[in-house]
């Protein structure tokens, strides 16, 4: 035991002065971070200048035409360096032929939009009809604002025509609405912006996320580390010293140290970030258990993976394809997050639950969800987790002990085999 | 008592035996040398004593232990492929090898200095493996070998890539550490350096033992029966005596093979004849005794 400790000792002190260490430690802060703040000021932010945009309308119902007019000027005159031009299009023999002239405007590229207005739009099935021709996706946004004037510019003569105050509509369908969240002593009710809900629904995902990246991130130093020591050729005096388990179990203790660094520095400023932003983020003490406890578990079950599938290979690029089935596992929860917040007790969650690899993080997800999950459960999949651990961990030894050794050619799935079923 | 003890051992990689039947036992407080040409089987031999490769049949018995994971505490190995950690410092390396070779934390404080100061890096302890040369590399991996001063010490090639000075400093220390009771066993395929060191020797070609014994038993026992004269006067009559085979002259000496080992009753006709100048008894070198048997070995096998 002191001997793995003196593994795991190094294994930690090394792994934490790589730069990749580092860099992965402070760069995944800062990148949320980043894709935060330039979200925010870019949808927050004024539209720059765009070339004037071309409309032409038909006017079918023949008095929506000043109204039209009317909001586009308004916009026009508010925006002079985003400008709609706006032309009309009367019929002048019959309202086919026009409408073909319009169409074939657009595809000559005088016009960015064409719109015809039915008869029958004010009182009867009509529809407006905006017609665009391989319209350009940076335009997207000013279409929207035009099919909101003629929306407008509908809605309000309807208004007029059944003699409706639409000042008085205003005020009926204001109706206020405060959220607040109350504390557990009087007086310390906080009203909870819209951040706060949001701020809800990351909480599951960004400790689920934590157990994703406590496990693959400190799974590239474990693949490192085997590799090294393969390449540097070292391996052979560390075994003759260690037995080729207490190798393997000091590696695995040391990431784990390093896995729940990571951890707890992320956690701190993710607290401290959200504390900053006003946001109330409260998570109970069981979940911190369950949390340590699946992350251990999930832990030892990939690092045992890991260490199986370095001890096999040459290089890193070697070892890239024999990840890439276990790492396509991890994508299910993390794709299908979304849906598990929202029903954390639905056959898919229940499922996840059981499938040892993504346990730990669809339970972490489901407990921090705040669903009701039956402690049968939680005992059930520990248990399920923990066989897979054992034998996981029983495989990837004899696997280690052979393949550590090995120099060449990659070994085969049969020799594989073969190796575990030798004493 | 044997350190080590080796009872038909095999070993095969494929169609190929590596160590074929192989049964040697290492006196303790003796320098064993496993000698052969490149591929005989020597680093196979090492490793399955090492217990990191295992024999297809056979039984290895190490410090009076059947199970290598009890006493490796004891035993120091080098490994013919060197490697360290490349990051870490000279000091560094040596003191965790030392601690996972069971050598407590009070204790390595002083060892770890004296080993750097013995292979002459003390001003070099605090830089980065990879910043050392070829040949401090070496140095240190047989420090890191021997930091738990071990009763048992085995050595892949240890003089490969060290200049003249450092052979001479490493053979120091391994008669050294023989003096002082401990057992050394190592391979090359360097005659001379063999020759110098070993107490006893093993040659093996293509994983068979072909000699095996004591190396000063050895010699005697492959002499050719030849002896170098120096003599004054007429040496005509030389070819004449009973006991001579063949003459053959080398300026004023003879190379005189003779029919029997009894150099003592040739010295005595000589001394009736002649003034004798010099007379040496000539004893076959490890290099000729090596390319002649291995040579044999191979002419037999094809």
């Amino acid at each position: 035991m002191h001997r793995i400790l003196k593994v795991a000792q190094r294994e930690y002190i090394e792994t934490a002065k790589t730069k990749t260490f580092i860099i992965g430690l402070l760069m995944t802060p800062v990148i949320i971070g980043a894709i935060i703040f330039f979200t925010k000021a870019i949808s927050g932010g004024e539209a720059g200048p765009r070339p004037p945009i071309r409309v032409a309308v038909t006017d079918l119902s023949k008095s929506l035409a000043e109204d039209i007019k009317t909001s586009f000027d308004d916009y026009n005159k508010r925006n002079p360096d985003r400008q709609f031009l706006l032309q009309r299009l009367d019929v002048q023999q019959d309202a086919n032929s026009t409408e073909a002239q319009g169409k074939t405007k657009l595809r000559n590229g005088q016009l960015d939009a064409y719109v015809v207005l039915d008869e029958d739009i004010l009182e009867g099935p009509g529809r407006i009809r905006f017609y665009t021709f391989k319209p350009k996706p940076a335009n997207v946004d000013a279409f929207w604002t035009i099919e909101n004037f003629f929306r407008k510019a509908v809605e309000n003569r309807r208004y007029e025509i059944e003699k409706i105050d639409q000042k008085l509509l205003a005020r009926l369908r204001n109706v206020p609405l405060e959220r607040l969240e109350i504390g557990a002593a009087e007086g310390t009710e906080q009203v909870q912006s819209q951040g706060q809900r949001i701020a809800g629904m990351m909480v599951p995902f960004f400790f689920m996320y934590l157990i994703f990246m406590g496990m693959v991130g400190t799974g590239q130093h474990m693949l490192s580390s085997i590799i090294e020591e393969k390449n540097s050729r070292v391996i052979e005096v560390l075994l003759s010293a260690l037995s080729p388990f207490q190798l393997m179990a000091g590696k695995i203790l040391g990431l784990a140290g390093i896995g729940l660094t990571v951890m707890a520095l992320w956690s701190a400023a993710a607290f401290a970030a959200a504390s900053w932003q006003g946001l109330n983020v409260d998570v109970g003490p069981q979940l911190i258990v369950y949390f340590v406890i699946y992350y251990i578990l999930g832990y030892l079950l990939f690092s045992a993976i890991l260490t199986g599938i370095g001890s096999v290979c040459n290089t890193i690029k070697e070892t890239q394809s024999l990840m890439m089935p276990v790492m396509l596992i991890f994508i299910i929860p993390m794709l299908g997050w979304f849906k598990l917040v929202q029903s954390p007790d639905g056959t898919l969650a229940r499922v996840l639950s059981f499938v040892p690899p993504v346990t730990p993080m669809v339970m972490v997800l489901r407990l921090a969800a705040g669903s009701n999950v039956l402690f049968v459960e939680i005992a059930a999949s520990m248990l399920v987790l923990v066989a897979a651990v054992i034998v996981v961990i029983w495989a990837a030894a004899k696997i280690f002990r052979t393949g550590i050794l090995m120099y060449g050619k990659k070994p085969g799935l049969f020799e594989i085999l073969r190796w575990l079923r030798q004493s | 008592m044997n350190a080590v003890t080796l009872e038909n051992v095999c070993k095969s990689f494929g169609q190929v035996h590596a160590v074929d039947n192989l049964s040697v036992e290492v006196p303790a407080g003796s320098i064993y040398g496993f000698l052969g040409p490149n591929g005989a089987g020597k680093t196979t031999t090492l490793r399955m004593i090492m217990n990191i490769i295992r024999p297809d049949s056979g039984r290895i018995e190490i410090l009076g232990d059947g199970q290598i994971e009890k006493v490796k505490d004891r035993i120091g190995y080098m490994p013919e492929e060197r490697g360290l950690y490349r990051k870490m410092t000279a000091r560094k390396v040596l003191v965790y090898f030392g601690l996972i070779k069971g050598i407590n934390e009070k204790e390595i404080i002083h060892r770890v200095p004296h080993w750097l100061e013995t292979i002459g890096l003390a001003d070099w302890a605090d830089k980065k493996v990879e910043e050392l040369s070829r040949g401090m590399h070496q140095k240190l991996q047989f420090a890191v070998t021997v930091i738990n001063e071990p009763e048992l010490v085995i050595l892949d090639e240890p003089f490969s890539g060290l200049d003249p000075l450092n052979q001479e400093l490493l053979k120091a220390i391994i008669l050294e550490m023989r003096n002082q009771g401990r057992t050394v066993i190592f391979s090359t395929h360097v005659m001379h350096e063999a020759e110098k060191l070993c107490d006893f020797i093993l040659l093996i070609n293509k994983g068979k033992s072909i000699l095996d014994g004591r190396l000063d038993e050895i010699r005697s026992r492959q002499s050719a029966h030849t002896v170098s004269v120096e003599l004054e006067g007429d040496t005509g009559f030389v070819q004449s005596l009973p006991m001579v085979r063949a003459v053959k002259s080398e300026g004023k000496r003879l190379d005189v093979t003779l029919t029997e080992q009894d150099t003592q009753q040739f010295l005595r006709a000589l001394m009736q004849h002649a003034k004798v100048r010099a007379f040496e008894v000539k004893v076959p070198s490890l290099h000729e005794i090596f390319v002649k048997l291995v040579g044999a070995s191979d002419a037999q096998d094809s």
